[in-house]
């Protein structure tokens, strides 16, 4: 089985502190990471490919320090990367993404499926793997969380929506966005860091991609941040020490009183 | 004239429109009268009762799109992006909007590729931009810290998903008229290669985390995942679903379905009670638009309390039994009171 | 002996009252006293109400609180943060609480000697953050430093998950500004990096617990910061294997961690199972989490190659790597939530914080693994290997009532202790002495050893004023 898996390198969240006064996020210093839930679609790949044998190809866009995220993949199991990156990329937005990273995968060839994670902690838009599945024209389930049945042919899965869950049955070669619930990524062995080490990852610009010049990047981008403002966070509201209790009644009474006031119920 | 529509892609599900098709034409119902032109509804499904296409009409729609077939009685990502894009290439409608679905985030971004639309993610708010009419879309970015506002000057249609329950459902007028429109398809657009078999309803769900209007949700604060039965109590007596933080979704205590913030769900509801929850950035973010914020919590520095409107500095597992058994009482208190 | 202390009287409120203001005295409000009635050692019996709490402002302050306390023969109970484990802070005599939590300020970051002067109520953290950009850090690393304070850190000459590279707090003071008990304001050692000019009394006072006199003032030596960092989680078939490492690893391999922390097969498994974590563990009998810090990634990188080959040729089942934020974050989650896993088994527990020689831990696991047959309590034991300091914690059996808990706890710490002292080991690393253990400072010191501190403390405290019932009984 031939996978693909496309990956974002984000910004660590997880560790990221508050300016107190601001109420912004403090980025300095803040370290790069695998897109976390693009970790969920590596684990998938890398068990499929533990089932059927065959091999797994990373790819992501982005600067050069993109290629620690790729590294990082292979660490954990996925066997070949690619890294797409060329100033000519720069400011691309969902479409000119999902163009961009269509073309390499058109490149790669032959492939059984395509994985992504559902989508990005930064941008948070979710439109790059349905976008990928779109312009190659690929069979798609979104919000996937279990993978039920797989041959070579076919595949069933489970896709989460409101409710409860849809169980769909894609020809293969198909796409799919997974969620956290499909897998527990595993964590890359000494073996593995040394075997990513070593491997030879290419940099495709975009004449590598046969990559209409007219589609990618800011260029190629229909859409324009006009604005960014920073809303309003804190609120600051009424704060009551609930330890005894009496002063637990108190407090309840009262955030009753507060829900009352607020017609809530 | 009436070209240039402003479109809502609606939704159903067994023939039943849903709540978030409301919502979104109680947005573009503003943005066509600023933009003067006609309001329209795309509604696709098959078997749909005439009461629930008129419905479109009462709450704001000057016209509905109706497309009738077998093959679009459930959500389909290829017949639904096709029947979309060829309704687009017929009536060029200038803005497109869908909710912030499992439907809308699939579909919009498979048409908003074929038709090189700009299509901008889980929108807040929407305007339309003075002089040159183009749609203002505005979204938090980067977990929620920033909003971005974003536009697309050239391309057309332009495209955005809404996060559900960001706006209120619009109004029932029964006095309103339109016009109920069955384009007919040519040939190819009802093929699907993927294949709907079942259909699994998750009880545990609940009400649906995302249309609730009030989410309950635990963290790790709450102890461990014996005690999340209160949560689930409080949720129950408030009406409302249950949310939970990553980390407890991580440990076990409570499925994924049920997670609030950057990988889980984001939620808007009119209240939302954070028991034991620190308030994280990721989890904020899922969070954060919600109208009113209740926070629990045993330490008194915790992020959650500046967002919150009332905070509890104490114990969850002391506090909430006496919240869900004083919140029963006020409940029995308005039984009787409606009975007399 | 506690018959030897007068109450606190109005009369004595009032003249605090004039020394630190009103809204710096806190006197019959039984529930802001009682958050300075216990530290973080969870059993009720070690907490103790003080009869008037007091925030001082400066040394001068502090000074005229002794001379009153010396007066009026009341006991005084200097407290920094309260998240010790040991019951230090602890008015167990009721009397005076001396809290410096609003002495918090960074008086001084002196760049060209590498030093920090600060005052006692600093969140330890908070001063990592400040000198962070300029490059620098201070290395002591108590596992709790986002909320306990500097002073309580020197106080306890605290330890924490980096000391095998870095030592612990009493390596980076250099000097002391304080309050004696009897209420002279006395400066000991300063920014000087060598200083043999009389007895060295700064590390007399490093780790006495708060017996011997209050700081004020606190001169700290700072390092350059290490900007890259990596984990090593690696699983071993059985606690022999992995500890036979831990030398190999200090030696053969020429890198000194900052982290070796162990944990064995109880402690993991519960604590793997608490998070739902699927690292594949079932094969494991003990677990080895060693962190490098260094220079620069590509160093740090080529150091835990070395380690991990070590440990791979030396018997490891799998040697799994963490060198960003979010995988270090999970495999420290497992070391950390240890004592929170078992807290599902039973509230009730004993945090135990015994050494031994690193080779003689192995001994010491199989000796608990009695213990633990013989009492019928689950005992997990974690810590930090580098070290050979085990926490080993005595973990309420969910079956026995609280009466048996409390009859048979002394005796599993006894004989926990006793084996520990066989060992060649003590009772306490980096936790301190405190209320909790005092009554078992017999069994690994004698009365010689006892009655030299008993000495010194009478030589300072002639009337017994400062933080009594600490360490050691004085008769």
């Amino acid at each position: 089985m031939r996978i693909v898996i496309p990956i974002k390198q984000v910004p660590e969240t997880g560790n990221v502190k508050m300016d107190e006064k601001t109420g912004t996020m403090i980025r300095e210093g803040v370290e790069s990471i695998i897109n976390p839930l693009d970790l969920y679609a590596i684990e998938v790949g890398i068990r499929l490919k533990e089932q059927f044998g065959g091999e797994i190809i990373v790819l992501s866009m982005g600067p050069q320090k993109a290629m620690e995220a790729i590294r990082e993949a292979i660490a954990m199991g996925c066997d070949q990367g690619v890294l797409i990156s060329d100033r000519k990329f720069g400011g691309a937005d969902t479409w000119a993404t999902s163009y961009t990273l269509s073309q390499a995968i058109k490149r790669i060839g032959e492939f059984d499926l395509v994985l992504c994670g559902e989508r990005a902690t930064d941008g948070d838009t979710g439109q790059v793997g349905p976008g990928i599945a779109s312009f190659l024209d690929l069979p798609l389930s979104t919000f996937t969380s279990e993978i039920v049945y797989i041959d070579e042919h076919r595949i069933q899965v489970k896709r989460l929506v409101e409710g409860g869950y849809e169980l769909l049955e894609l020809p293969l070669p198909c796409l799919l966005t997974v969620v956290k619930e499909i897998s527990d990524p595993r964590l890359p062995t000494l073996r593995g860091k040394q075997r990513a080490k070593k491997i030879d990852v290419p940099v495709w610009g975009p004449d590598d991609i046969d990559a209409n010049p007219g589609n990618i990047g800011l260029k190629g981008s229909p859409t324009r941040v006009v604005k960014t403002f920073h809303p309003q966070v804190s609120r600051n509201g009424k704060k009551l020490v609930a330890r005894d209790a009496e002063s637990i009644n108190k407090a309840v009474d009262e955030l009753i009183e507060f829900l009352k006031d607020r017609q809530l119920i | 004239m009436e070209l240039n529509e402003v479109w809502v892609l609606a939704e159903q599900k067994n023939g039943i429109i849903q709540t978030v098709s409301y919502e979104l034409l109680n947005r573009a119902r503003s943005l066509a009268d600023k933009l003067n032109v006609s309001l329209a509804a795309v509604l696709m499904g098959y078997d749909i009762p005439a009461d629930e296409v008129q419905e479109l009409i009462y709450r704001g729609a000057d016209k509905v799109y109706l497309i009738e077939h077998e093959v679009l009685k459930d959500f389909l990502v290829e017949p639904y992006s096709s029947v979309l894009c060829y309704m687009i290439d017929t009536y060029n409608p200038q803005i497109v909007i869908a909710g912030a679905t499992s439907t809308g985030r699939t579909v919009l971004p498979h048409v908003a590729m074929r038709k090189r639309a700009g299509l901008t993610a889980d929108c807040t708010i929407l305007d339309i931009e003075e002089g040159t009419g183009n749609l203002l879309q505005t979204r938090p970015a980067i977990g929620g810290n920033i909003l971005a506002t974003i536009k697309t000057p050239e391309a057309r249609p332009q495209m955005a998903t809404v996060r559900p329950h960001s706006m209120k459902p619009a109004p029932r007028d029964t006095g309103r008229t339109g016009e109920i429109i069955k384009p007919v398809l040519p040939d190819g657009c009802l093929v699907s290669r993927v294949k709907k078999l079942d259909f699994i309803e998750d009880e545990s769900q609940g009400i649906s985390l995302q249309q609730a209007d009030v989410v309950v949700a635990g963290g790790r604060g709450v102890g461990k995942a014996e005690n999340f039965k209160y949560i689930e109590e409080l949720a129950k007596v408030l009406g409302g679903a249950v949310g939970a933080s990553r980390d407890v979704v991580d440990r076990g205590w409570i499925t994924y379905p049920h997670q609030v913030g950057l990988s889980g769900k984001t939620v808007t509801p009119k209240l939302y009670m954070a028991i034991g929850i620190s308030g994280a950035i990721q989890h904020i973010a899922g969070m954060q638009t919600s109208e009113t914020i209740v926070a629990i919590n045993k330490d008194p520095d915790a992020q959650i309390f500046k967002l919150a409107d009332f905070g509890i500095v104490g114990d969850a597992m002391d506090i909430l039994p006496v919240l869900i058994e004083k919140l029963k009482q006020c409940a029995a208190q308005r039984e009787q009171e409606a009975v007399k | 002996m506690s018959v030897r202390y007068n109450a606190v009287t109005q009369e004595l409120v009032d003249k605090l009252i004039d020394i630190v203001g009103s809204k710096n005295v806190i006197w019959d409000d039984q529930e802001r006293m009682e958050n300075y009635a216990h530290d973080e050692v969870a059993e009720k019996e070690y907490a103790h109400m003080p009869d008037v709490v007091v925030k001082p402002a400066d040394a001068k302050e502090i000074s005229q609180i002794m001379k009153l306390a010396n007066e009026y023969m009341i006991p005084v109970t200097p407290r920094a943060a309260g998240s010790g484990l040991s019951g230090g802070a602890v008015p167990v005599y009721g009397g005076i609480l001396l809290s410096v939590e609003r002495m918090n300020r960074i008086l001084e970051i002196d760049k060209e000697n590498l030093m920090a002067v600060v005052e006692p109520g600093v969140v330890t953290n908070e001063i990592n953050n400040v000198i962070k950009d300029d490059g620098l850090f201070y290395a002591g690393y108590p596992m709790s430093l986002e909320t306990c304070f500097i002073g309580g850190n020197v106080a306890e000459n605290a330890g924490g998950g980096k000391a095998i590279k870095y030592g612990v707090t009493g390596r980076y003071i250099y000097g002391l500004e304080m309050v004696m008990p009897t209420g002279e304001i006395v400066e000991f050692g300063g920014k000087r990096v060598k200083d043999v000019t009389g007895y060295d009394i700064v590390h007399l006072m490093v780790g006495a617990e708060g017996t011997l006199g209050i700081y004020t003032k606190i001169v700290l030596k700072l390092l350059p910061l290490p900007t890259a960092a990596a984990d090593l989680l690696v699983l071993f078939k059985d606690v022999d294997t992995a500890i036979n490492v831990v030398p190999k690893v200090m030696t053969n391999g020429r890198i000194i961690p900052t982290a070796i922390e162990f944990m064995d097969e109880s402690s993991f498994k519960a604590s793997c199972q608490y998070l739902n974590e699927t690292i594949p563990v079932a094969e494991a009998g003990a677990m080895l989490l060693i962190e490098i810090d260094g220079e620069n990634k590509e160093l740090v990188e080529s150091e835990y190659e070395t380690i991990g080959e070590l440990c791979i040729a030396n018997g490891a089942i799998e040697v799994y790597v963490a060198d960003n934020y979010t995988t270090i974050e999970r495999i420290w989650k497992i070391r950390r939530n240890v004592a929170e896993a078992f807290k599902v088994v039973s509230p009730h527990q004993s945090l135990e914080d015994i050494v031994v020689p690193i080779s003689n831990i192995p001994d010491f696991v199989r000796g608990l693994a009695e213990i633990i047959d013989k009492y019928d309590v689950p005992i997990p034991c974690y810590g930090h290997a580098g070290d050979g300091n085990l926490h080993a914690t005595v973990v309420k059996n969910p079956d026995f009532t609280m009466e048996r808990w409390h009859e048979i706890l002394p005796k599993v710490l006894t004989e926990m202790y006793e084996l520990t002292a066989q060992l060649g080991g003590t009772i306490s690393g980096e936790h301190g002495i405190g209320s909790k253990r005092k009554h078992y400072m017999r069994l690994v010191m004698n009365e010689d050893q006892l009655n030299v501190m008993r000495r010194i403390k009478k030589a300072l405290d002639p009337n017994n004023i400062l933080n009594p019932g600490k360490i050691f009984d004085m008769e």
